[in-house]
């Protein structure tokens, strides 16, 4: 136990760097964006003066190793500023478009793990035989389709020549979002608000885009299961359990895959951060409102604190998640701590 | 158990006919649209769509009636000239209040006016341009003193910045950028329609507004709802999620709506036009030669045919057809794609096949639709097809693409307009006279058109002012600070079962008189 | 000795046989690839030569007709060719994904010999940076990156290449790690030889070998994250044809029935990244069979 703790602490800590780091690369790109976003603010008509006053206002002026002072110190207070362009607070835009991110990377996830995982599993089943090498070819294939033309294929197949889904937005025109949105993650908030014809329209227009990023990840990892479940098949308990006469299919399936699912699992750390990459160009592909969005709509605007924002989020979650997944990996593997 | 059945049923079709009863109470449109909120607050919104809805949730102190383009009273019964044209003396309609009960009056009217100047937001020139003070005369009558005397200043006078706002309800010094923000958490105006809920991005909902005092419209509630894209926007459409969409189509989508005999459409002539802008103070485009030498290349018809399907019109003067005074100058004097005649006048400024003229063309990939990179494409080859220039094109995006015109840093470049108000002089003035051709990115200059535009400005005479324009028009293909290249058609899409829908070319789409056959 | 083309192809034809048959499938799959790459290289390098139209030609023929004997791919709405737009968007994804793998490689690995070789303070931060960007979603830092430098083909260029650094890095530091504890090495140290001698002579040759497997790899991801900045508009002007933009550009027709504008570009999009991979992969297990599973 002493370990462990020493560990959670230990890897905790590490992170702190590393958000810094990323905090401080993300400063220094966004700054050097060439573009004055104050110009854009006030229009093309506003007068040099008016211009200079403002950016006194928002303190552009000041020598960057302030403005780099004044970033951080804003971050700790969990306060990401205010639009430039929109007099908004970046965190409440955050908040408004976060939801759909997360309603959609987790359905991906979903169809990612649904789909990958089994395939994989199967492959390294049928080690060296067509249906191996069919899959693999498979997963290969299907991770280098690029995202949004996967997206444009299904649109144009299930959207518009089948008619069956829907093929942009989480909502349908007459759906009345006011109704029940209340922690924008509207799977949830459907049910909680009871609103059925409400939650299978949601359901509905999560297949195509959860689909699309599920399905073009999935190659991932069916390889990353096959390799591992190659490996456990190997060793010796494998080969006991089979002696003692458990069916094939349960001890591939059951222990085998279980087996092989832990590192996987290690793995999701960074396939979150590919997952949120695949979530930008889905978004904009199924026109769906969240930070991939938003961030896309506001690098064109040069709105800098809401581009920040948005990728101090992105890194936040990504640092979160590999830690969460780190510790998992530490309480059930021992290996790792000692 | 028989006399159970019967209860029930009986029970069951009273609840059906209750239950139906409401759903007749209720009509709501949906429409859809590419276009996107701003700020809520007159004080800033400063673009087409949110100045849509303000035209419906708002009244300023003149209108223009559903699909017509005569100023007619507003929330002003009359009004009366004085001071020699610098004074404008405005009669309220009397026994009008805000949805909270606090009255409309006077002092509601200067209020709002001073907050406009004091914030001084992106469209607070429409007001600081001209108005020089206002003054509470009595209860129901406020003054206007202007800087100097403007023709115009009725049709001024019903664009948004000068619309009253609640005193009670809107911060004295703050732009609103939510109704959220507001006391008491709702915007309500004077207007039509009052907003019910607003999600950025998303929808917004307006429902009739019980205090309004002239007609109720005709419908209970207009949802709009938020496309990021043409093509998702058209196929809702299609499919009858949408009763009715407007702004932007793809130009592919609109010869398919317009061919489909599901969906009628609406056809407007717009406004809105598109231009190339010369950056006057840059060799060698501060030779007019040389800036008539390119307008002559432009082949308007093969730029509508490729980029836009056939749609929009060749537009051949700065001030819009269908407006008072248009002429097609440019097409007398330059045509379409006439070869021969730029080389000729980039030969006279010593341009060749061997010294071809070389400059950078600029174009903003998003702001406009991204019809733009297409247009690029074509306008160079157009360029190049004289044999004579050699252009390379360059993007920046809106920001970048604003501050490049302001430091004068794009020689070439492509621009489009919407009128603030309707009249030749937001066409002309805006690019031409010093002031706003330095405001535009073009810098041009000229005594002699700065004196005609103070003349047009102060004359109410409508024939003196028709031929100071007609004649700036005419001076317009020898100096060609802009050059025009083409006009925009509106279309706008709706279900067979839906009445109503008038476009102007003032823009004010109303909703009121908008309602669905059953 | 006579040299005739068929005796050549014979040769090779029965060389590729005997590696497949000591290497079994994996060598098919990376012949496989490689022969993917080669058309594609191929048709970009004869591009001028073999394109029926000029792919800037506004005039080749009808507006967004399909694909026929004159356009084997259809026009689009300027009347381009789309097939001849194909051959030459092929130079731009390929120069800019190679050049781009090439940068990443060089900078990579050098500073990952110097920091593992090195060690110490400046080692462990440099590693600090190098996962933190790592870990970062490397498409959102490449639009960053694309979205604040001017558009075109350099600024895309070089930022496709700096979120390959860290891969080339880890890999490289990893690898000298292991190899600097080698008897050889610390013999070389004892008798005086410098630092850089060692990289060079004893690590570096160690290291290639892994470094090409991931370099292909490489490459086929710049290939997916280049087609994925142009077509979220982040990059290029008109005049440079590429098959990320004639895809952004082309998806607004789709729903009136003109599906040829998208559907060459992302297969083509499609078959190169799978190209590359399939030659990594193949590379990959006969170079060492148990890389993949790391």
């Amino acid at each position: 136990m002493n370990n462990l703790l020493r560990y959670i602490i230990g890897r905790t800590l590490l992170t702190i760097p590393m958000i810094f780091i990323l905090l401080s690369i993300i400063f220094v790109v966004v700054r050097v964006m060439p573009g004055d976003p104050v110009s854009s603010m006030l229009g093309g008509h506003a007068p040099e003066k008016v211009i200079e006053q403002k950016k006194e206002e928002l303190g552009l002026n000041k020598p960057m190793i302030l403005q780099y002072g004044n970033y951080l110190l804003q971050i700790c207070r969990l306060d990401l500023g205010n639009s430039m362009i929109f007099k908004q607070r970046v965190i409440d835009a955050i908040r408004e478009k976060l939801p759909a991110t997360i309603e959609l990377t987790f359905f991906g996830m979903l169809i990612t793990l649904l789909v990958g995982v089994p395939l994989g599993a199967f492959a390294a089943d049928k080690r060296r035989s067509a249906q191996d090498y069919s899959i693999r070819l498979f997963g290969i294939v299907i991770y280098c389709i690029p995202v949004y033309w996967l997206g444009l294929m299904l649109q144009m197949i299930f959207g518009i020549w089948l008619d069956l889904f829907p093929i942009a937005g989480r909502t349908g025109a007459r759906v009345f979002v006011a109704g029940f949105d209340w922690s924008g993650l509207y799977v949830l908030d459907t049910i909680v608000a009871k609103d059925f014809t409400a939650f299978k329209d949601v359901i509905i227009h999560l297949v195509l885009p959860s689909v699309t990023l599920g399905l073009v990840l999935s190659g991932i990892f069916i390889r990353l299961t096959r390799a591992n479940m190659l490996d456990v098949l190997k060793s010796d308990y494998i080969l006991a359990a089979e002696a003692r006469g458990i069916r094939h299919r349960r001890v591939v399936y059951k222990h085998a895959l279980l087996n092989a699912f832990v590192p996987i699992l290690t793995m999701m750390g960074l396939q979150v951060a590919i997952l949120m990459a695949g979530a930008v160009l889905t978004e904009t592909t199924f026109s769906w409102p969240g930070m991939g969005r938003l961030l896309l709509e506001r690098i064109y605007l040069r709105d800098y604190p809401t581009i920040q924002g948005v990728i101090v989020v992105f890194a936040l979650i990504v640092a979160l998640v590999s830690l969460v997944v780190d510790i998992i990996y530490a309480l059930v593997d021992p290996r790792v701590r000692y | 158990m028989k006399a159970m059945k019967i209860i029930l049923i009986c029970l069951a079709t009273a609840g059906l006919i209750f239950f139906a009863g409401n759903s007749f109470a209720k009509v709501t449109l949906v429409y859809g649209t590419t276009e996107k909120v701003t700020d809520m607050d007159p004080a800033n919104a400063y673009d087409f769509h949110t100045w849509e809805i303000f035209y419906n949730i708002y009244q300023g102190l003149m209108g223009y009636p559903p699909g017509k383009t005569n100023l007619v009273p507003g929330l002003a019964e009359s009004y009366k000239v004085v001071d020699d044209g610098k004074g404008y003396i405005f009669k309220l309609k009397e026994g009008i209040k805000f949805s909270d009960g606090t009255p409309f009056d006077a002092n509601a009217v200067k209020w709002s006016i001073d907050r406009i100047i004091r914030i001084a937001g992106d469209p607070s020139w429409l007001v600081t341009d001209f108005v020089d003070s206002v003054e509470v005369l009595d209860k129901y009558s406020v003054k206007f003193n202007l800087k100097n005397p403007v023709a115009y200043f009725p049709s001024l006078v019903a664009t948004v910045p000068y619309y009253p706002v609640n005193p009670n309800i809107y911060p004295a010094d703050k732009i609103v950028q939510d109704p959220a923000a507001l006391k008491g958490g709702k915007l309500v105006g004077l207007g039509p329609y009052r907003v019910a809920f607003f999600k950025r991005d998303q929808e917004i909902a307006l429902e009739a507004n019980p205090y309004f005092y002239g007609e109720k419209p005709k419908n209970d509630m207009v949802i709009i709802r938020y496309f990021a894209d043409a093509t998702t926007m058209r196929l809702a459409l299609e499919k009858g999620e949408l009763d009715f969409a407007f702004k932007s189509f793809n130009p592919s989508d609109i010869n398919d709506l317009q061919k489909s005999d599901k969906i009628q459409t609406i056809v407007g002539q717009g406004p809105y036009i598109r231009y190339l802008c010369f950056q006057c103070k840059t060799p060698p485009f501060d030779n007019k030669i040389v800036r008539q030498g390119i307008a002559a290349a432009i082949n308007r018809p093969d730029i509508i045919k490729k980029v836009f399907l056939g749609q929009n019109a060749p537009l051949y003067s700065m001030v819009p057809m269908g407006m008072w005074t248009h002429t097609d100058n440019f097409k007398e004097v330059f045509g379409d794609g006439n070869i021969e005649k730029s080389k000729k006048l980039l030969a006279q400024a010593g341009f060749n096949e061997d010294n071809k003229l070389k400059f950078e063309f600029w174009y903003t990939p998003s702001h406009y639709g991204d019809t733009e990179v297409d247009m690029a494409a074509v306008l160079k080859a157009q360029f190049e097809a004289t044999g004579v220039m050699e252009v390379s094109v360059k993007s920046a995006e809106w920001a970048t693409y604003k501050d490049n015109w302001r430091n004068q840093l794009m020689p070439v470049y492509l621009l489009g307009w919407y009128p603030d108000y309707i009249d030749p002089d937001n066409y002309t003035a805006a690019f031409a006279g010093t002031a706003g051709s330095k405001g535009n990115g073009i810098y041009f200059s000229d005594p002699e058109w700065d004196a005609m535009f103070v003349e047009e400005q102060k004359d109410p005479n409508e024939d003196n002012r028709e031929a100071i324009f007609k004649k700036i028009q005419q001076m317009w293909t020898d100096e060609v600070p802009t050059a025009p290249i083409f006009q925009g058609t509106l279309y706008m899409f709706a279900q067979k079962s839906i009445n109503g829908i008038m476009i102007s070319p003032t823009l004010q789409f109303i909703y009121a008189p908008i309602e669905k056959a059953e | 000795m006579k040299y005739s083309p068929t005796a050549t192809l014979a040769r090779i034809i029965s060389r590729w046989t005997q590696m497949g048959k000591k290497y079994g499938i994996e060598w098919w799959i990376l012949v496989a690839g490689a022969l993917i790459i080669m058309g594609v290289i191929l048709m970009a390098i004869l591009a001028n030569l073999i394109a029926p139209y000029n792919p800037h030609d506004q005039n080749t023929g009808p507006q967004l007709a399909p694909p026929s004997q004159d356009h084997f791919m259809g026009t689009d709405n300027l009347q381009r060719d789309v097939f001849s737009r194909i051959m030459f968007g092929a130079r731009t994804i390929l120069g800019v994904a190679i050049l781009a793998a090439i940068i990443s490689s060089i900078v990579g690995i050098a500073i990952g010999l110097i920091s593992g070789y090195a060690g110490g303070g400046f080692d462990k931060i440099l590693s600090l940076v190098m996962d933190s960007i790592y870990s970062f979603p490397g498409l959102i830092l490449a639009i960053a990156f694309a979205a604040m430098l001017e558009p075109g083909i350099i600024s895309i260029t070089f930022a496709v290449a700096v979120i390959y650094i860290p891969t080339y890095f880890r890999l490289v530091r990893g690898q000298t790690l292991t190899i600097k504890e080698e008897l050889y090495v610390e013999a070389a140290r004892a008798v005086g030889a410098p630092g850089i001698t060692i990289l060079a002579k004893y690590i570096f040759p160690n290291v290639i070998a892994t470094t090409a497997v991931v370099f292909t790899m490489n490459v086929g991801d710049a290939i997916m994250i280049e087609a994925a900045l142009t077509y979220l508009g982040l990059g290029l002007p008109p005049s440079v044809v590429d098959w990320g933009m004639d895809l952004a550009m082309g998806k607004k027709f789709l729903p009136s029935g003109q599906w040829w504008l998208i559907t060459f570009p992302g297969a083509m999009i499609s078959l190169l990244a799978v190209g590359f991979t399939m030659l990594g992969e193949g590379l990959a297990e006969i170079l060492n069979p148990r890389l993949l599973e790391h």
